[in-house]
């Protein structure tokens, strides 16, 4: 377990960033197929996730992590993908339980507990990967 | 009587004791002489490169103050905003900003040791009286937000040692040689803390902005998509609006930016002043310094117009 650096932290919120942006484009893509339900559901998991970018970065270098590097780069990754083909997801449900467990993911990050980061980072991954579209 | 009488009559002897007593004084007074120029000379030491870089440093670092935006304040808009957003109308606004707070804390720490500290290079290099304390910046190094301080431990004890009280020096020449060991213990903690107050302001407050940029432009998107606007001019003044919040975020950016810029040319020419730290007094270090402190001035000149 170790600190995460200011250059660490500033790529963490922007991964956080750009997930919370990518939310809203599924939102507006989806507008006219989700219930009101869903798409207030889906806006306050973005607020919250935008939340947590912004967290990160007051936070900075007092954040913590298991294995930084090698986590840090599975986030990258995994929010690249998501940031690239989101907007597409055909899948509403899907696209609501990838916002859940990014916000999962920065709720971990944002409340330093390591076991958290790493579990939700796995149940990311495999709930975006998991083959419906 | 003879005997008395040889004694009062200036013997060989004495004659030459008396001209060696008078080349001897002579040669003092030539000595005293030529010492007296020597002083005149060594206090005529200019260090003004020095005090005008340290005067455009202490400018440069203290528009901080002039700086329209902290972390509580980035906390105390977004729970506006998102009152704005919900029609959240509550007696008083409940906001939680305890750990912004805490991130204007540490900031203004390094703040208040890298004003004191530049304060206090202009005080010695301009022989006037200094009191600048290293406590200050040995705590400001001990802060969590610094992270691993990447400062080794001995120099940030050689300069905690340095005398609180850096007096009024007797002569420039031991002014020069005191600022100049000032210079060389306070360089490493210096560029640290300089480093680390580029990176709050540059990267984590200029980057909360972009989210404060995210909730706008989902703020308006949503507005859109919902419908709610009917007329014409409805719509036409949501997106002057729009755009004039955008340029407001994108204003404040910019002063950031441009005040983080000059962090950076301080911290270059701090190092160019360690680095002859043992020739403060030669002509050239005026130019070496000079493209520092000129970029500095006119990063101000910059941030007084983005400031406005």
């Amino acid at each position: 377990m170790a600190n995460l650096t200011s250059e660490q932290a500033s790529q963490l919120a922007d991964n956080f960033y750009y997930l919370g942006m990518a939310i809203g484009e599924f939102r507006y893509a989806n507008w006219d197929r989700l219930s009101l339900e869903e798409n207030k559901e889906l806006s306050e998991m973005q607020n919250s996730i935008l939340r947590c970018g912004e967290d990160i970065l007051a936070y900075a270098t007092k954040l913590i992590m298991d294995e930084v590097a090698t986590s840090l780069v599975q986030i990258n990754t995994i929010s690249q993908e998501i940031k690239g083909s989101i907007k597409t997801l055909k899948n509403i449900q899907k696209g609501l339980n990838v916002a859940a467990v990014i916000l999962i993911l920065g709720v971990a990050i944002v409340n330093r507990k390591p076991d958290e980061i790493s579990s939700s980072l796995k149940d990311l991954v495999d709930t975006w990967n998991t083959p419906l579209d | 009587m003879t005997d008395k009488r040889q004694l009062r009559q200036p013997s060989c002897i004495n004659i030459f004791i008396q001209h060696s007593m008078k080349i001897f004084y002579h040669r003092k007074l030539v000595c005293l002489a030529y010492f007296s120029l020597l002083l005149a000379a060594c206090s005529c030491v200019n260090l003004q490169a020095v005090t005008e870089y340290s005067a455009t440093s202490m400018a440069g670092i203290q528009n901080f103050e002039e700086i329209d935006y902290s972390f509580l304040q980035h906390c105390l808009d977004r729970c506006t905003d998102e009152a704005i957003a919900t029609y959240a109308i509550k007696p008083a606004q409940e906001c939680s900003c305890s750990l912004y707070q805490q991130a204007d804390s540490v900031t203004q720490v390094i703040y208040n040791t890298l004003a004191g500290y530049f304060e206090g290079l202009n005080n010695l290099s301009n022989n006037q009286l200094t009191n600048y304390s290293s406590d200050a910046l040995v705590s400001a190094l001990s802060a969590d937000a610094l992270g691993p301080v990447k400062v080794d431990a001995a120099s940030v004890t050689a300069f905690s040692s340095l005398s609180n009280t850096l007096l009024r020096a007797s002569t420039d020449l031991y002014r020069k040689k005191k600022l100049g060991f000032y210079i060389e213990q306070a360089n490493e903690p210096i560029q640290v803390l300089l480093k680390n107050f580029t990176t709050i302001i540059n990267t984590n407050l200029r980057g909360e902005l972009k989210f404060k940029r995210a909730r706008l432009y989902k703020y308006y998107m949503d507005m859109k998509m919902n419908r709610t606007l009917v007329s014409e001019y409805e719509k036409g003044q949501a997106t002057s609006d729009y755009y004039q919040e955008l340029e407001e975020i994108n204003r404040k950016e910019k002063a950031l930016a441009v005040f983080a810029e000059s962090v950076v040319e301080i911290a270059e020419g701090h190092q160019v002043l360690y680095d002859n730290r043992n020739k403060l007094s030669v002509k050239e270090l005026s130019g070496l310094l000079f493209s520092y402190s000129s970029n500095v001035k006119d990063l101000i000149s910059e941030f007084n117009k983005l400031k406005d």
